[in-house]
């Protein structure tokens, strides 16, 4: 009775690790490729001089920064979502939480890469790292990227371990079921978990401990980030909007990046009873709503300058609303409020499809937002004489390439040694297995993972019972 | 009894020849980057004479304004450098330590007064041009950001001269590469500390502003005018 | 290693396997289960549920949040140099990393609290069973005392009993 409704979930879910489709190396020698002249982008870059790239004299920052801000934004999709969920025992999270928190960790690396690309002299970064060293000069700590460093890393941290946890069981699963280097490998991985009921309990509390300490963690990073911009007295980013602002704008992309990956995840790993049209509808929702609160955030922030109409915040207001930065900024006015509102208020539309397609608009537009918030306030300061604009340079546009390609390879590696869904979470969350209090909750996903994905008429046979 | 250096700069003397950038690029080693680089942004000016036109052609009028590091005393700069390499000094100077720079450039950002420079490549000087290089100054490599200093090695050798006969400092003896090639004599250097200084009275004048004044940095460069200066419409 | 235990498709036959365990005199401490999910509501699937993980974190937390003041302010202190006009130890700024601080505090005592008091990670040679990855409920004693007074309490319908005897 019960291994006939769990060893189903366990087989499909550990079936991508051992079976290898052609797609896979494709994928993976694709992005590797393109990860690898990113490597050689970013050597050309150190070995000439940062000025391969296309920053100047006024604006500093260009496409490195805006990558760094975006990245780190998409990395707001897991752990946050994923902890949320998990501390109001969301039934329908249970497939989501893993390829959500991989997300996480991985733009979060890659995230945190561009703060050291972007260095004049990145062979010197490890000056920003506190450690008692023979210079006898500690980091300013009153520097916003000093707090960068301090809230990334505790991010990444935090973020890895609340990925690596709940893997471990499911480590030990894939060590029962293979042979080989297979064995040692993910026999290492398991920590030697076998699931007494006291590891059973203590990982679970130590689970909510996590998600309630990595809330607020994921909330400062971003917060944080957009102090990098609104600590400076620049036209338009000295701004007290700037926290929740940037942070509403990060789970929104990380949504969008999550719908994203797991209707990639659903066909090419046969995940069709798994991810199901509840999940992206219950997530399209959720993009729905951050798409709401963007454009509010946005009009709240352009209202307020629009109506102090101080010349030199109106200088960088035009030229974002109607001047040379117009075309981007209407871009990201239809790809990040109207193509998401209009699909994602229609239930009709509100399809897999529809989802995917609005995370791609909202992906674009997140992408503008933060361009925008950098470029055109450094290009227009307080003093006209020292106007600038900026274009990137080929080696700026390779690295950002190699950075979309890193994502695609890590994930592709990660969903092929680690089973994407937490199988024991899944298990767990079965309607026999819940309290009876619970069960209404969860009832829509766990009824059709029960009666419907598992019904095949063999299966039935095999129930013994209808 | 501490420093303070202070400047001031009599925009109704400035004739716009530049003068000061070249004396200053000469003073102080400032890489020439050619016009290929300075057309994409990388041109380095420590000082530069900002132009701006008022009223229309025919009646054009010219207004000159020369632009150096204000050595703001809340020098937006400052605190957002995380290794220090930006910090103010005992004599009030907005220092900049190159060894420390590791080149996050969020100095220049900070920076309103867009007066800080950075070395998108290694200088070069091709011969026989390094043998102008001033050997008190020291070059900058690739990655490094880089201002005005107000000359700190003039300060710094008056200084150990004067310690070194036990005697004060003369208000006008010490003059950074800037002030001392003006023609009009539209710089004035000193010590603002000691009020009969002439710095410390131009700054008291009633044709004196600071430059973005409202931001409250501080900077203790002082412009003097006689008719008020209109920023150009932004937009 | 010496162990007898039961291999149970069903958690309520498990649930009666630890019933029978219990009324065959063993304790409850020396009552083994192992599954590969966890069964919160069942009643083993409580045993030794309660744990002061919380209040460790919270004082990991307290200890971060104070020593990582006063780690930046020695710092801060050891080379005092102006920046902005701010104070050598400026409170308003030194919070952003104090919290970060307190927040790692919290959960890497939490990670550290997981590991040992789940014995992880183990090298092996305690009583397992592959088939639970398969989903069978293991019920088991380790080193028993008395074989022969196990077995019966083991085998149940709906169960397969197993010994290991080295």
């Amino acid at each position: 009775m019960n291994r006939t409704l769990t060893k189903p979930i366990a087989d499909d879910l550990v079936r991508p690790l051992f079976q290898t489709s052609v797609w896979f190396y494709a994928i993976v020698f694709a992005a590797a490729t393109v990860v690898a002249c990113g490597g050689a982008a970013w050597g050309y870059q150190v070995w000439n001089g940062i000025g391969s790239a296309g920053i100047r004299w006024p604006v500093f920052w260009g496409f490195y920064l805006v990558n760094f801000v975006f990245w780190i934004g998409i990395s707001h999709a897991g752990t946050l979502i994923s902890a949320i969920l998990r501390l109001v025992n969301a039934g329908w999270r249970r497939p989501v939480t893993r390829c959500a928190e991989a997300i996480t960790v991985f733009a979060l690396m890659i995230g945190a890469m561009f703060p050291i690309i972007h260095l004049g002299r990145p062979w010197l970064a490890f000056w920003l790292f506190p450690y008692p060293s023979a210079r006898e000069i500690w980091p300013n700590f009153r520097s916003p990227l000093a707090w960068d460093f301090f809230a990334i890393n505790t991010y990444l941290t935090g973020s890895v371990l609340f990925l690596f946890l709940p893997m471990i069981p499911d480590f030990a699963l894939v060590r029962d079921r293979s042979t080989g280097w297979r064995r040692t490998l993910y026999g290492l991985l398991a920590f030697g978990w076998r699931g007494t009921t006291r590891q059973w309990n203590r990982l679970e509390s130590a689970m909510q401990i996590m998600a309630v300490a990595i809330l607020p963690v994921a909330v400062s990073v971003h917060t944080i980030v957009s102090f990098d911009f609104s600590m400076a007295a620049v036209p338009m980013w000295h701004s007290t909007i700037f926290g929740p602002y940037f942070v509403a704008g990060a789970i929104f992309s990380g949504i969008a990046a999550l719908i994203i990956a797991m209707a990639v995840l659903r066909k090419t790993l046969g995940l069709e009873k798994y991810l199901l049209p509840l999940h992206f509808d219950n997530l399209g929702k959720l993009l729905l709503l951050m798409c709401i609160l963007w454009a509010y955030f946005v009009f709240a922030e352009r209202l307020t300058v629009w109506y102090g109409n101080e010349p030199s915040e109106m200088a960088v207001f035009w030229a974002s609303q109607r001047g040379r930065f117009a075309p981007f900024y209407w871009t990201m006015v239809i790809c990040n409020f109207v193509i998401p509102f209009v699909i994602l208020t229609n239930y009709k539309t509100r399809t897999i499809l529809g989802c995917v397609i609005a995370s791609f608009g909202v992906l674009i537009g997140m992408w503008l937002e933060r361009f925008l918030i950098i470029v055109p306030s450094l290009a227009t300061k307080q003093l006209p004489y020292s106007w600038g604009s900026y274009a990137p340079q080929p080696v700026e546009l390779t690295i950002m390439a190699a950075t979309f390609a890193g994502m695609i390879l890590l994930y592709a590696l990660f969903s092929k040694f680690v089973p994407i869904i937490a199988i024991w979470e899944l298990k767990a969350g079965l309607p026999s297995r819940l309290d009876p209090a619970l069960q209404v909750e969860t009832s829509l996903l766990s009824t059709r993972l029960d009666t419907e994905a598992f019904s095949s008429e063999a299966e039935r046979a095999d129930r013994g019972q209808p | 009894m501490a420093y303070r250096w202070g400047m001031a700069v009599d925009i109704d003397k400035c004739t716009g020849c530049e003068a000061c950038v070249t004396a200053c690029h000469a003073e102080n080693n400032i890489p020439t980057v050619g016009a290929g680089q300075a057309s994409r942004g990388r041109a380095m000016h420590w000082i530069r004479v900002e132009r701006y036109y008022e009223g229309s052609f025919p009646d054009v009028r010219l207004k000159f304004r020369p632009v150096l590091c204000q050595q703001c005393d809340n020098a937006p700069c400052e605190a957002v450098c995380p290794t220090y390499a930006a910090h103010q000094n005992e004599d009030g100077l907005n220092a900049q330590v190159y060894n420390r720079c590791i080149g996050t450039r969020y100095c220049a950002n900070a920076c309103t007064y867009n007066v800080r420079f950075f070395n998108f490549f290694n200088p070069e000087w091709p011969k026989p041009l390094h043998l102008q290089l001033n050997p008190d100054v020291s070059i900058r490599e690739v990655g490094v950001m880089e201002k005005c200093t107000f000359c700190v090695q003039r300060i710094k050798a008056a200084k150990t001269e004067a310690t070194a006969a036990q005697r004060e400092l003369v208000d006008g003896a010490l003059q950074p590469a800037c002030a001392q090639a003006c023609p009009t004599t539209a710089i004035i250097f000193g010590d603002l500390n000691d009020p009969e200084s002439r710095v410390a009275r131009l700054a008291r004048s009633p044709r004196g502003t600071k430059l973005l004044e409202d931001l409250g940095a501080e900077p203790k460069i002082t412009y003097l005018q006689k008719q008020p200066w209109h920023e150009p419409d932004a937009y | 290693m010496k162990a007898v235990y039961g291999l149970y498709d069903d958690p309520h036959v498990a649930q009666q396997a630890v019933d029978n365990l219990r009324a065959a005199g063993v304790a409850d401490a020396d009552i083994t289960v192992i599954s590969s999910e966890p069964f919160d509501h069942f009643e083993f699937g409580h045993r030794d549920a309660a744990t002061h993980m919380p209040w460790i974190a919270t004082a990991a937390g307290a200890v971060g949040l104070v020593a990582s003041y006063y780690l930046l302010a020695a710092a801060q202190m050891s080379w005092p140099l102006v920046t902005s006009g701010m104070p050598i130890v400026p409170l308003w700024s030194n919070l952003i990393i104090i919290f970060e601080m307190t927040m790692l505090s919290v959960i890497i005592a939490t990670v550290i609290t997981l590991l040992a008091t789940a014995g992880l990670p183990s090298r092996g040679g305690k009583m397992y069973d592959p088939e639970v990855s398969d989903g069978y409920i293991l019920v088991g004693v380790e080193n028993p005392t008395d074989f022969a007074r196990l077995e019966p309490a083991l085998a149940i319908p709906g169960g397969r009993v197993k010994r290991v005897e080295s």
